[in-house]
């Protein structure tokens, strides 16, 4: 086969792309008129805000995407994402015994981002060593760990403030939109290419696909999920790190239904929610149709309560499209 | 009098693919009627149209001569069809009785199950199969043979008017086959018909009264069994072949010959191994050896493999690998230790069917063909190519999924996956399982080269020709025990048969 015909059939596989068009023309199209006579929906300030907006739940769902392909899930990351927050703040507004912001700033990012890690990995730990149902492991460490974020936090915000100190200036350079934007674009490449171009990727794949011909196979089915819950704990943790900055401050009781928000992204970009099939692309895709569409609602000044009941639809709509066909 | 049933001019697309075009079909009451073509012919599919489960894009089923409406399998079922599909679609989570009566419309259902009634309704049909299995048991804990004879008593208990039977001894020792030929010949005798597809020309002329030929979806022709030869009915397959019984007793000859000359030192040595279903199995592999390995449907040729390839655990004996003991914990384990194992189930343990055919194809090996540390497809369609090639694969293109092959088709990707690796000692569990007469040879012949190259082959197998025609050596296993031992020059079909039986002749 050629290469442009297999490119395209990768595109017609990627029928959410159909929907993301279908979405942002009627964006477009109901965009309310700046007074120049632009649309607010197509102005570059509106496009960008739209791409921070997602970065932070496109991060997480860059994990979920893994985790969902070796047919399993992950209840925790918002919690994670919770405990990272909390985490990088209170590294932050402790005292540091060096000079400089730099390695102080550092060394909290990174403490809070590998404890996001060491979380997926105990998860990945619990499901392929002790062999229990991911549903039931993360749903037991998403209580867990929301808990261990409000028992180091005494349950109470850490602000971060905007004076001069080193917490304020981490909030403002990590709160940058090239900064957040280009964080999502980076880790999206790194595990697009990861999943699909790697040992490591198709292994994913193979085990979600059929996880007892995976073992016939030979495939190391331990290792390769517990490093892809580590991987959705370190993506949830740094997602965290950015929360935190946006906010400008630690709070525990955050990242509420945030894994449920990367799950609807993963299985809106056609990921199958058994495994096996599924791709970072659609991932991405998943991810800014809910993005275009939460800006297409709030620019139409559409309540709240009726923009969750929208989603609902849309997520059914774009799952519905995607459908194979189950006989013949 | 009208035929039973007519399928006329029926057409199927898979995207690009056409699996059958203008096929037809015609069946008389009490006839047994192979349908017979290469792998990817278009047999399964045709069968399924015929069984509801796939929609045609055109033709026609005529059923006593009036146009019938098939759209499902329960249609199917009201109308006196029942099948058994090549891969089966068996339940494994429920219990063989439940697979049974599970959406059959003969078995009256109440609403809270009954399993008393569901073990009376189950006993005469499995007994008529031969399953010596309660019908409480779990279907996860047989083998897929025995799998096989469920789905042959689900299809028996439908009480059908006309069976299709896709390659329904693909894992049938002799003896349970020799069962289903007898069921077969009651069936007729009292008017069912029966479509038979199978690769295995023996069978065929054991059972058949006429023979249906499919090549590339379409008919070449239907003759009289009885007043043709297998090498005209393979020739009408394949289009040209030579004489399959001279090639098959000239290659017995020479394995029988190379014998004598591996007499090294052994490079795979068994002794005292027990597992859950092995009892003090012992053997010596050399390297350009292929020991057979004979035995009736569960007696323990599988798990033999899955002790060596580190999935059954070992109770007690040593495996010893170049005269280093070894104990493979794991597939994985076992794999760095130079053992590979084809498995015999290629939808449950074998293919990931989402993923193309290419990295189903590379999937053991692919760590080796990697270019600066990321997959490469250049390098994977490279060392593929070849190898589908000789295997005779035929797909739409190395990207389409394994799903989408014939079952033949699915056994060659899966057989490659191992040939690529290329370990020292592979265990091959019924490899030419549901591949066509002309590929067939071919195996044979790369199983052949394996050897030649060095390595150790196992090959277990339902068959005995083929393990006839591979082995220099041949082990029968009955229960989980070694019952006897033969050299090529002395094994016979009946020795193996008798002492795979437990007959009292063969014991040493
Ligand atoms: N679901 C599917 N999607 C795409 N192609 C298919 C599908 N099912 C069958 N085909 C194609 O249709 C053709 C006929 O397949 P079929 O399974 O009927 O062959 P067969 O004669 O039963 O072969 P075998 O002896 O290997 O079982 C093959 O080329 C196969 O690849
Ligand atoms: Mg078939």
């Amino acid at each position: 086969m050629k290469p442009w015909a297999a490119a395209a059939d990768r595109l017609r596989e990627l029928k959410g792309l159909m929907a993301l068009a279908g979405i942002v023309l009627l964006a477009i199209a109901i965009s309310p008129v700046a007074p120049d006579g632009s649309r607010i929906f197509l102005q570059a300030g509106n496009l960008t805000d739209i791409l921070r907006q997602i970065s932070l739940i496109g991060i997480v769902s860059l994990g979920m995407t893994l985790v969902i392909l070796t047919g399993g899930i992950d209840l925790s990351v918002g919690s994670t994402l919770a405990l990272s927050t909390s985490l990088v703040a209170m590294g932050l507004t402790r005292a540091w015994p060096g000079s400089g912001y730099a390695p102080h700033i550092l060394y909290a990012i990174a403490a809070a981002t590998l404890a996001g890690g060491l979380a997926g990995a105990v998860n990945g730990a619990a499901i392929a060593g002790i062999e229990i149902q991911p549903f039931i492991v993360t749903l037991a460490s998403m209580i867990g760990i929301r808990g261990l974020a409000k028992w180091l936090t005494n349950n109470a915000n850490i602000d971060i403030g905007f004076g001069r100190d080193v917490a304020a200036e981490f909030a403002a350079v990590f709160r940058q939109k090239p900064l957040v934007i280009g964080s999502y674009a980076v880790l999206a490449a790194v595990f697009w290419v990861l999943l699909s171009r790697t040992v490591f990727g198709r292994h994913v794949r193979a085990i979600g696909d059929n996880e007892t011909a995976a073992r016939y196979a030979g495939l190391p089915i331990r290792r390769v999920k517990i490093v892809v819950y580590a991987l959705a704990g370190l993506l949830a943790g740094f997602a965290g790190v950015l929360y935190a900055a946006e906010n400008h401050q630690g709070n525990p009781n955050v990242g509420v239904a945030y894994e449920l928000d990367a799950i609807a992204a993963v299985v809106i970009g056609g990921t199958r929610l058994a495994g096996g099939k599924g791709s970072i692309a659609g991932t991405i895709v998943g991810t800014l149709i809910m993005g275009v569409l939460t800006n297409m609602l709030r620019l139409g000044n559409v309540d709240s309560n009726v923009e969750m009941m929208v989603k609902a639809v849309i997520i059914v709509l774009a799952v519905a499209i995607q459908r194979q066909r189950s006989v013949d | 009098m009208p035929d039973l049933l007519r399928a006329e001019g029926i057409g199927k697309r898979y995207g690009g693919v056409c699996a059958l075009r203008n096929a037809s079909l015609a069946l008389a009451a009490g006839e047994a009627h192979a349908l017979v073509g290469e792998n990817g012919a278009g047999k399964s599919t045709l069968a399924k149209v015929i069984a509801g489960s796939v929609r045609p894009d055109a033709g026609r089923i005529l059923i006593d001569g009036e146009p019938a409406s098939i759209r499902n399998p329960l249609d199917a079922q009201r109308l006196g069809i029942g099948i058994i599909y090549q891969e089966l679609d068996l339940f494994p989570h429920l219990s063989i009785g439940e697979n049974i009566v599970v959406g059959n419309l003969s078995f009256p259902e109440t609403a809270l199950v009954d399993f008393r009634k569901v073990d009376d309704f189950c006993r005469p049909f499995l007994e008529r199969v031969g399953l010596r299995r309660r019908p409480r048991e779990l279907l996860s804990r047989l083998s897929i043979g025995q799998a096989q004879l469920v789905a042959l008593a689900r299809a028996l208990s439908m009480r059908a008017r006309v069976i299709l039977m896709d390659e329904p001894t693909s894992s049938l020792g002799e003896d349970a086959a020799g069962r289903l030929f007898r069921t077969i010949r009651e069936l007729t005798q009292s008017g069912v018909a029966i479509v038979y597809v199978s690769h295995k020309m023996d069978e065929i002329f054991r059972v058949c009264g006429r023979a249906t030929v499919l090549r590339d979806g379409g008919n070449v022709g239907t003759l009289e069994v009885p007043k043709s030869t297998p090498d005209a009915l393979v020739r009408m397959m394949v289009g040209q072949v030579g004489n399959l019984r001279a090639d098959w007793q000239s290659a017995r000859a020479a394995v029988a010959n190379r014998r004598a000359d591996c007499q090294s030192a052994p490079l795979l040595s068994v002794s005292g191994l027990t597992t859950r279903k092995l009892h003090n199995v012992s053997f010596d592999l050399r390297s350009g050896e292929v020991l057979g390995i004979a035995g009736l449907v569960g007696a323990g040729r599988s798990e033999l493999g899955a002790a060596l390839f580190g999935l059954a655990r070992v109770r007690a004996g040593e495996i010893r690998l170049r005269g280093v003991p070894i104990e493979p914990k794991s597939p994985a384990a076992a794999m760095r230790h130079g053992i590979g194992l084809l498995p015999e189930d290629r939808k449950l343990q074998g293919l990931m069917m989402d993923m193309s055919v290419l990295e189903n194809g590379a999937l053991a090996a692919c760590r080796g063909m990697r270019r600066f540390g990321f997959l490469s497809a250049e390098r994977e369609r490279r060392a593929l190519d070849p190898l589908y090639r000789q295997l005779g694969l035929k797909c739409a293109s190395f990207s389409a999924p394994a799903g989408s092959l014939s079952g033949g088709n699915q056994q060659k990707a899966l057989l490659a996956r191992w040939l690529l690796a290329d370990p020292g000692v592979l265990f091959l569990d019924d490899p030419a399982r549901g591949i066509d007469v002309g590929a067939k040879q071919d195996i044979y012949r790369i199983i052949g080269a394996l050897a030649a190259a060095g390595k150790g082959v196992i090959l277990a197998s339902s068959e005995l020709p083929e393990l006839l025609r591979c082995s220099s050596r041949i082990l029968v296993l009955a229960d989980g025990r070694v019952t006897a031992a033969y050299d090529a020059a002395e094994a016979t079909p009946e020795r193996i048969m008798a002492a795979a039986t437990g007959a009292a002749e063969a014991r040493p």
